[in-house]
């Protein structure tokens, strides 16, 4: 039992030792570090997959968007995306479509200090969004509720059900983005961002609203929005600097 | 791993959403609101005692046996006639006391968008209005918009 205390003990016993001292007394002249990490300069290309999943999962819709952006310097890119959405809205009252094109403009600023010559980006990017698109009210029930809850209306009201459709409406916006891309492979980057938008100004169909834009995702009370994308993208390298 | 988490958390995300706005005008297509007078003192409100209430067509009343002096009653947006019968009864519980009335109102009804969650409600212009038996008389037998129910659109003496 005695030996355990005494080996205890030794747990205890700190031991502090010194190596490489630097024993001459010449001092060593600081060499300047001359190697510069190069970085992949050029067009970026890409696709959001988050919108070819939710086609798969979501079947009122359908949606394609190519990225892009081309970096100008250390910090700076100019970006854009085009797309094309089409989705359907389902209310307690009613039902519509929107369907078309968009594209967005801008730029993205990096705010990583990246170590060595990795390529990684925590960006914020602004963005002029414009979109052409077709607005349709599929079908719609006149809200002649009765005021309180569980009594049906006195005279109910008839589903009109003929499709009213405006085309060539458009949509400008700008949008505030937010995200990360990584350089997973050499030159393959997988990113994802998240946006907030303000209309600008927008069409709307005739005696209705626009509920969606293509773009611009569900057009809120405030004319703001939200959205998300998931890319992946190849770099193509013009020059390494 | 990594990307399907990102996948899963998107997907989850995207799908997973409650309703978030709901409709909470009340109601949205706006009634025809009566208030009633007394004819004798026009500035008094009276009430109708055992007021039932029924639309022409109907076998099924708005309501029945209620004393009060003010009401909202829907129009048949499908139409541009509702033809109400108003049956009362200020003396007892007996039907041989019963009054009627019928209130004929005439309009056009246009639908008008809301909102997302709200719909499309109707709103009816040019309305007209017409009575007969325990009704004395209207304030107004014109309305040219009725678009809300804040407040009594036609005064009914009787």
């Amino acid at each position: 039992m005695y030996k355990y205390f005494i080996s205890l003990c030794f747990v205890f016993v700190f031991v502090n030792g010194y190596s490489q001292i630097n024993t001459s007394k010449e001092e060593t002249k600081e060499k300047k570090d001359t190697i510069t990490y190069k970085t992949g300069y050029g067009l970026r290309l890409g696709i959001d997959i988050s919108k070819p999943a939710l086609s798969i999962v979501d079947k009122s819709y359908s949606g394609l968007e190519l990225v892009g952006d081309y970096r100008i310097s250390k910090k700076w890119y100019v970006a854009a995306e085009i797309g094309h959405e089409d989705e359907t809205t389902f209310e307690d009252f009613l039902s519509s479509s929107a369907k078309g094109n968009y594209i967005k403009i801008g730029a993205n600023y990096n705010a990583y200090e990246n170590w060595l010559d990795m390529n990684n980006e925590i960006f914020v990017g602004m963005r002029y969004g414009f979109a052409i698109f077709d607005h349709t009210l599929n079908s719609y029930q006149p809200n002649v509720s009765s005021g309180t809850e569980n009594l049906p209306p006195y005279f109910p009201s008839t589903p009109i059900k003929t499709p009213m459709s405006d085309d060539g409406l458009t949509a400008h916006w700008t949008e505030l983005q937010l995200g990360i891309k990584a350089e997973t492979f050499k030159n393959l980057f997988i990113g994802f961002s998240f946006s907030y938008k303000i209309m600008l100004s927008v069409d709307d169909q005739k005696d209705f609203k626009t509920l969606y834009t293509p773009g611009f995702n569900r057009v809120f009370e405030s004319n703001t929005g939200f959205g998300f994308n998931y890319t992946i993208s190849y770099l193509i390298p013009f020059v390494n600097k | 791993m990594k990307k399907y988490i990102a996948l899963f958390i998107l997907i989850v995300g995207l799908t997973a959403c409650e309703k978030d706005d709901f409709c909470t005008q009340n109601p949205v297509t706006p009634n025809l609101v009566l208030r009633f007078y007394d004819m004798d003192n026009t500035n008094d409100l009276k009430n109708v005692e055992r007021l039932s209430i029924i639309a022409e067509g109907k076998t099924d009343s708005l309501f029945t046996n209620r004393t009060t002096d003010s009401i909202a009653i829907p129009l048949n947006s499908l139409s541009q006639k509702t033809v109400y019968t108003l049956k009362m009864n200020d003396v007892d519980g007996n039907i041989a006391n019963n009054q009627t009335a019928t209130l004929t109102i005439e309009y056009n009804p246009e639908e008008d968008f809301v909102s997302r969650s709200c719909g499309f409600r109707i709103i009816y212009e040019n309305v007209t209005l017409s009575n007969t038996g325990w009704i004395n008389s209207l304030s107004t037998t014109e309305v040219p918009l009725i678009d809300n129910q804040a407040s009594a659109h036609v005064q009914v003496f009787h």
